[in-house]
């Protein structure tokens, strides 16, 4: 064998029993459902194979009484046909509701349970789902948990049930029967399905990987297409496309055919299965031990059997993929929270002056110090700039003040220590525009009152003026009602921006924290911005984080300047902005340098 | 007119019919063993009873049993293997037709797409069509054969049974179609909600942190739990109609089966039937219904890829841009030495409305340099990207040492230019594959002179398996100032006599900066460089600059006099100290 990386197709069942009890943990409250639907689709797949059963039963007694001139009981019987038909037609129909139903309930309950579990670890825990691709995993896995009952359990349940009763019936009439019987059901509900899925392991590794080629070709064909149009290495593009396509679909092929084989082995199963009853049943027929009637019954019974064995080649691959998607989510779902909450309500408190000592941050044991040994004030109504080279720290900072990451050191907020309030309360406090502000797929009002429901019409318009998006709520057809976020109109990064400002000055907390405002918005814009700002802020605190220094002497009183983790200066915006002049000034807030020469 | 999804997906099988064809063949065959494979059962059955053989007379027909369950077993193979090729290769052969369709629509429609999307479109999407040819189309023709070959057996052996079964059979297609009509609509309302309730799912993971600062996670947790709520109802209601047409299917295919139980019961207890096409009838019935029931299954295969039909046809139609591969008609193979660029009254625009260049005047004499200023909008990217053939001019001409660039082999003229772009791709793969992109033919030393003419050295240093480290998504991430450099390699390799630059506004530290500044310095010798600065301050008081405004250049001289002339220049300068 060659090694290649533990795949959770090649173990599944390790820790099986454990993932699934938790599974139907989180089912709780809702099992009456499960149990219900379970049995609607028992009792009309048993329906189904006593209405053949009985029918062959039946036509043969009726023959033979035909034959003999017997007299004979067919009410009964027809009855009982009449019966089962109804069960089986009314069943199915109820069965499917009642599965629905119970899935969507679980569903719900799932993913509610996931948000919930996930909350606390945004973003600090979360870094990993910046990542499309294991964003998109998660959504696939979440997906796979909702298959779990419906396409999993139920099947697996229901053959257990009706090869329990079929082998039952068989021992009662033939039991030499039950035991060939075992061969077929075993052989076709699981040891066929399991062999194929186990040879399915390896093509199935090279469908994911072949597709996720794919991907990464047709991004680069996408993002990188100027590249390659200019080198000339279209053509080779699209061949490394059509030879990975040639790679997934043999990998497909051969899935494709394992899939085949576990299917038409079921048939070739049945099949068996009624040979044997006929083997086994002719000799007992000729000696008596067996009434004809009873044989064309067990053979009927042998062969509508299946109808339960069928759906097990998909339960089965179903499984595997249910389990490493519920593992995947457990996993997720038990990360500790970075930063852990008081027990104990948060102080009370009559100012909003921040102060940190010797703070620091790291993305991780074993990452660099982010922020090392920061000393910075913010007293309650002053306004602060922090400014340094990209990766000087000056983000971490929010992260940490907003009780967002861990961090080593001091912070206060009115006096009281930072890690001795709730995480909500803080926030409160402390409104923020993020340097990536996430917009909702919903209308803009919506995405706008997030921090605050009950703002009125006058107060959003207040804000929308503040953040100067009201030239552009005027542009838009359908004003605040426009949907944006994925589903809506495309939003450029600076009106993404003004309008997490207009979010942020919504919710009116005595404490603004600005992450790069400006980026992406003009010099003017900028400048407007930052007036209207500062009267917004009239009497409250701002932390102004920036590289860019037009107009900061309209905003702010104070400028840090960060570096490698620390601040290694504060002055006032006066000061700052006189002692540099123009070349300093660039390389220290934005050191693209001088550029000369070309 | 837009063609639907579903004519799309048919007209595609054209090229495959064949398979098809065999595949259905092989199905139908498959119909015809199962019924052999029933009479046999039903002869031994009866032969037993009513006639007393033993079973060491009536091996031969016990015997055949397993032999046409193996024929059965071997010809579902045949036919999953060839109708999984049929939808292969439509899936390949519209794999290949995309991306044609993606060189055509050229670089400057690709800067435009949201990649996540267009990569699902691309790769799901397509990927999608298989079952749709390997599983949907087969089981529609089957669904007809089949019913048809036993209904002609049943009436071989018992026309009464036969004439059951056709009052109820042909019902069904057309309870079907009834139901079906609206249960189609309603189990795509299903879909699209299921979707829905999932994508909201998900947009509130992704906004997770917003909330968080929002203070509104205990909010949107309740409002999902309502919504779910909501949903679920909703999509109940809509279960229960999507539902009824497998009632109907399955009503008539139990009913069936009880009267035909019945009948075949009592006609055999009058003496009218015998015993063996009785039993033979019985064992058929259930098979009738199969296909029907089966097609049923496959329904969502069908809505699977009509959605991405829908959406593979919409990026089909995309209008491609007169662009990069419309050549001239005698296309020239291109060789120069040096490169003198002129523009002549060049117009451009996405639409007619909107003009992004128009009547640009441009020359730039082979072996200088020429620096773009203007302001976000102002055409300078348009006017690289008609340089490099990304689109043509709508009128104007762009004269290449005299020639206009229409008329010249594409090719063989975009391997006169260098480009060093705003953002640069990391392609999957290696450095190395990332570098020799740009020169595939070229060796290894010229490879170590271009990592050493940009920067990349201690780069190299910092991977762990140096130029073989594999870089992208997947792999080691590269800084700005990194891929700055990866460009400038790249440009090096490329060693043409035309450089086109558009600088990065990204903030670089300034050791990087002075050592990308110095490289491009080096690679700036004796080549015509073309130069789009973002940032003024970078501009040296002796560079040539022209100042685009809306589309045109309006002003053009050597930067230290435009500084002093309070033109547009200046007033770009001030501006730019502002922010």
């Amino acid at each position: 064998m060659n090694a290649r990386p533990p795949d959770p197709r090649d173990a599944p069942f390790a820790d099986s029993g454990q993932v699934l009890r938790r599974l139907l943990g989180l089912a709780r409250g809702h099992r009456g459902w499960m149990a219900a639907g379970a049995a609607l689709a028992l009792l009309s797949t048993l329906s189904g194979i006593g209405l053949l059963a009985v029918s062959g039963h039946f036509i043969t007694s009726m023959a033979l009484a035909g034959a003999s001139g017997a007299a004979i009981n067919y009410y009964t019987p027809a009855a009982l046909i009449r019966l089962l038909a109804i069960l089986r037609t009314g069943g199915r129909y109820a069965e499917r509701l009642i599965t629905h139903e119970a899935t969507l309930r679980v569903l719900a309950r799932l993913r509610i349970w996931l948000f919930g579990r996930l909350v606390p670890l945004a973003p600090a825990g979360l870094g990993g789902l910046r990542s499309a691709e294991l964003f998109s995993r998660l959504r696939a896995d979440v997906d796979a948990l909702e298959h779990a009952y419906l396409g999993v359990l139920i099947p697996l349940l229901v053959a257990l049930v009706v090869t329990g009763i079929v082998l039952a019936t068989a021992l009662l009439y033939l039991p030499v029967l039950a035991l060939w019987l075992l061969l077929p059901i075993g052989l076709g509900g699981v040891l066929l399905p399991r062999w194929a899925m186990k040879k399915g392991a390896a093509p199935g590794a090279t469908v994911v990987e072949c597709a996720e080629t794919l991907r990464t070709l047709a991004a680069d064909g996408l993002r990188g297409r100027a590249e390659l149009a200019l080198y000339g290495t279209e053509s080779a593009h699209a061949e490394r496309i059509a030879a990975a396509t040639i790679r997934l679909q043999q990998a497909r092929r051969q899935t494709n055919r394992l899939e085949a084989i576990s299917g038409a082995g079921v048939a070739l199963a049945a099949q068996l299965a009624v040979v044997g009853v006929l083997v086994f049943g002719l000799p007992a027929l000729h000696t008596a031990t067996l009434a004809p009637p009873d044989l064309t019954m067990l053979v009927l019974l042998a062969m509508a059997a299946f109808d339960a064995i069928a759906p097990l080649p998909e339960a089965w691959a179903q499984l595997g993929a249910t389990m490493a998607s519920a593992r995947r989510v457990f996993a997720l779902a038990d990360t500790p929270p970075p930063v852990i909450e008081p027990q104990a309500p948060s102080p009370v408190v009559h100012d909003d002056g921040l102060s940190i000592r010797r703070l620091r941050l790291s993305y991780g044991a074993l990452e660099p110090w982010v922020l090392d040994g920061v000393d910075l004030d913010l007293p309650q109504g002053h306004r602060l700039a922090v400014v340094g080279p990209s990766g000087a720290g000056k983000s971490s900072l929010v992260g940490a003040l907003l009780r967002l990451y861990p961090y080593q050191g001091s912070i206060t907020l009115g006096g009281t220590p930072l890690d001795t309030w709730q995480g909500d309360d803080v926030r409160a406090r402390i409104a923020v525009v993020d340097q990536q502000p996430y917009l909702f797929d919903a209308s803009l009002r919506n995405n706008l009152c997030i921090a605050r429901p009950d703002a009125t019409d006058e107060q959003l318009k207040k804000v929308i003026v503040q953040a100067q998006l009201d030239g552009y709520v005027a542009s838009l057809p359908q004003g605040l009602d426009t949907w944006v976020g994925e589903n809506g109109v495309r939003v450029s990064g600076g009106e993404a921006r003004r309008i997490a400002i207009a979010r942020a000055l919504l919710a009116d907390a005595p404490i603004l924290v600005l992450d790069e405002p400006t980026e992406g918005l003009d010099a003017g814009t900028a400048a407007q911005l930052y007036q209207a700002l500062a009267a917004a802020m009239a009497g409250r605190s701002v932390l102004l984080i920036t590289h860019r220094l037009g107009g900061l002497s309209t905003l702010v009183d104070e400028v840090a300047t960060m570096r490698h983790g620390r601040i290694i200066e504060c002055v006032p915006t006066a000061v700052y902005l006189g002692v540099f002049s123009g070349a300093e000034r660039a390389s220290a807030a934005s050191p693209a340098g001088q550029v000369t020469g070309i | 007119m837009a063609i639907s999804p579903t004519a799309w997906l048919r007209e595609q099988s054209h090229p495959v019919r064949r398979l098809l064809t065999a595949g259905i063949a092989a199905g139908a065959a498959q119909a015809v063993l199962m019924c052999g494979g029933a009479w046999l059962v039903a002869h031994v059955l009866a032969e037993a009873i009513f006639a007393g053989r033993r079973l060491g007379e009536l091996w031969p027909a016990l015997a055949a049993l397993p032999l046409l369950a193996a024929a059965r077993f071997a010809l579902t193979l045949l036919q999953r293997q060839v109708t999984f090729e049929a939808g292969a290769r439509v899936s390949a052969s519209v794999r290949s037709t995309l991306e044609e369709r993606m060189r055509r629509l050229g670089p400057r429609w690709a800067a435009q797409q949201s990649s996540g999307d267009m990569v699902t479109r691309l790769v799901d999407g397509v990927d999608a069509l298989i079952p749709y040819y390997a599983g949907y189309l087969p089981q529609v023709a089957l669904a007809a054969l089949i019913p048809a070959v036993i209904l002609l057996v049943v009436l071989v052996a018992d026309p009464w049974s036969a004439l059951v079964l056709l009052l109820t059979a042909p019902l069904i297609p057309l309870f079907m179609v009834l139901v079906g009509r609206a249960a189609e609509q309603a189990s795509q309302r299903r879909w699209l909600r299921l979707r829905r309730m999932g994508a909201r799912f998900m947009d509130a993971l992704s906004g997770l942190t917003t909330l968080r600062l929002c203070r509104a996670t205990a909010r949107e947790q309740a409002l999902l739990e309502a919504t779910g709520e909501a949903y679920r109802q909703e999509t109940m209601a809509v279960l229960r109609i999507a539902f009824l047409s497998a009632l109907v299917l399955e009503f008539f295919a139990t009913v069936s089966i009880a009267v035909l139980a019945v009948l075949i019961g009592f006609r055999l207890m009058w003496g009218t039937l015998a015993f063996g096409p009785g039993l033979f009838v019985l064992l058929l019935a259930p098979e009738l219904f199969m296909p029907l029931r089966a097609l049923g299954t496959q329904r969502h295969r069908r809505m699977e890829a009509a959605a991405a039909a829908e959406d593979l046809i919409a990026l089909l139609a995309v209008p491609a841009e007169e662009a990069a591969v419309a050549a001239g008609p005698s296309p020239q193979v291109f060789a120069a030495a040096g490169i003198g660029i002129a523009l002549e009254q060049v117009s451009f625009g996405y639409t007619s409305d909107r003009q992004v260049l128009h009547d640009l005047e441009l020359s730039v004499e082979a072996g200088t340099r020429l620096t773009v200023v203007g302001a976000s909008g102002s055409g300078k990217s348009t006017l690289l990207h008609l340089l490099m053939g990304f689109a043509v001019p709508q009128s104007g001409r762009i004269l290449i040492n005299g020639e206009d660039l229409t008329t010249l082999a594409l090719a063989s003229w975009r391997r006169h230019i260098a480009w060093v772009p705003q953002r640069v791709h990391v392609f999957q793969g290696t450095l190395r594959d990332n570098l020799l992109i740009a020169a595939p033919q070229a060796d290894a030393r010229q490879l170590e002179r271009a990592v050493q003419a940009a920067a990349l050295v201690p780069v190299i240093a910092r991977l762990r398996q140096g130029l073989d480290t594999p870089l992208g998504e997947h792999g080691q991430g590269l800084s700005g100032g990194e891929r700055q450099r990866l460009a400038l390699a790249r440009a090096w390799l490329r060693d043409a006599p035309l450089l086109l630059l558009d600088e990065p506004t990204q903030h670089l530290d300034a050791a990087t900066a002075a050592v990308i500044d110095g490289a491009l310095a080096k690679l700036a010798e004796g080549r015509t460089v073309i130069r789009i600065a973002h940032r003024l301050d970078t501009i040296a008081a002796d560079e040539q600059v022209a100042v685009m405004a809306d589309g045109c250049i309006v002003e053009a001289g050597t930067a230290s006099v435009l500084r002093a002339s309070h033109g547009a220049f200046a007033r770009l300068l001030a501006a730019d100290r502002a922010a």
